[in-house]
């Protein structure tokens, strides 16, 4: 009867997305309900300062060239370098970040304009991940680009 | 330093191998679940296709089907990018980073059956592609819910007795590696592996299924 019902309506794909969306809908409602019960960790693990003065505004973490900036890390025994990454500048994206507001922060002053340390060293495999996704999506997207029919 | 705490299903940690802040470990649970996609992913690359047969029914005429080769080669790269990507998975130390993997699963998986060219078997992909793409939204979102409540997203922490991840995080990851996996929602993929390229096609379900086992024991040690 029921059961039945619900399986001739899954039975037929066309109807796999609504399945589905139901799913997400009801724990959706159920997190909407359960919302006041969660309570925002004040310890987090990378916290964010937000200097609008400084000229590295919104990546700046501080720090010297060839010296430590203070970066939080979960392992930090992980991360023998943990600091210097984002301190560096190469000298021109130096030179772009004290004389302008933002450039510092572009791809203008690449190479080496400003590094996060939290996207390329202690969290560096997302990034390779990240960037692995794009690559087998481009692929994809070529794949059917290009085949005939 | 780096132990699991007791009392998981997956077993204490036979070794870890660590990224930075990512510390990926292998458990008897875990190790397992990296063999058995380690095997199916050598399989996959030194196998040679299988060539399908139809036969007509009550006749005795059949009819053999030519895959091009250009097909077979976008299917056994998407393959092995989907095997790959179910190594990582399975043994990630790290939420955020178990769910980027099992994005790029959902996401190769499409792939695979890209290179189908049967109608019912594109009609099939493009319901379930698009399940796996709004399936993101519940995995990253079960991510973040995790950061913000507990303010970590190492599993090595989460799985502490003291830290609590909220129900709504749990279920929704599982929600999320359902839609990119389909592990238990067979309606699409038994129309997408009728399809021909036997060993490249069961990489969608092998991958799904080991990531559905890895959810499982991540929801329960969380």
């Amino acid at each position: 009867m029921i059961i039945s019902r619900i399986s001739r309506f899954l039975s037929d794909y066309d109807n796999l997305v609504a399945a589905y969306a139901v799913l997400v809908i009801a724990v959706a409602v159920i997190g909407i309900v359960l919302i006041p019960g969660l309570v925002y960790e004040e310890e987090q693990l990378y916290p964010k300062q937000i200097d609008r003065a400084s000229s590295l505004d919104p990546y700046d973490r501080g720090g010297e060239a060839f010296g430590r900036a203070e970066v939080a890390a979960q392992y930090p025994e992980n991360s023998p370098y943990l600091g210097y990454v984002t301190a560096y500048l190469t000298p021109l994206a130096r030179l772009m970040a004290d004389e302008t507001l933002h450039l510092g922060t572009t791809i203008v002053s690449h190479p080496g304009g400003i590094i996060d340390e939290i996207l390329y060293n202690t969290r560096g495999l997302d990034t390779v991940a990240e960037t692995s996704i794009l690559f087998a999506a481009f692929a994809i997207a070529a794949y059917l680009f290009t085949r005939r029919d | 330093m780096f132990s699991l705490p007791t009392g998981q299903i997956g077993g204490r940690e036979l070794f870890v191998v660590e990224f930075g802040d990512v510390v990926n470990y292998f458990s008897p649970y875990t190790a397992s679940l990296f063999a058995f996609a380690l095997i199916f992913t050598v399989i996959v690359i030194i196998s040679r296709p299988e060539r399908m047969v139809e036969i007509a029914f009550g006749g005795d005429a059949y009819l053999a089907k030519e895959i091009p080769t250009k097909d077979l080669a976008f299917q056994r790269f998407m393959a092995i990018a989907c095997g790959l990507a179910t190594l990582a998975a399975v043994v990630s130390g790290d939420l955020f980073n178990f769910a980027l993997f099992t994005s790029m699963v959902g996401i190769t998986n499409i792939g695979i059956v890209a290179a189908v060219r049967s109608r019912h078997v594109l009609n099939a992909a493009y319901q379930y592609g698009i399940v796996a793409m709004v399936a993101t939204l519940p995995l990253f979102g079960a991510a973040a819910i995790t950061l913000a409540t507990t303010g970590s997203l190492s599993l090595w922490e989460l799985y502490r007795a003291g830290i609590t991840v909220p129900f709504v995080a749990k279920a929704f990851l599982v929600l999320g590696v359902m839609g990119e996996g389909m592990a238990p929602f067979y309606v699409a993929k038994a129309e997408i592996t009728r399809a021909p390229g036997a060993p490249y096609i069961l990489m969608i379900h092998v991958s799904s299924l080991l990531v559905f086992l890895r959810v499982v024991e991540i929801a329960l040690s969380m």
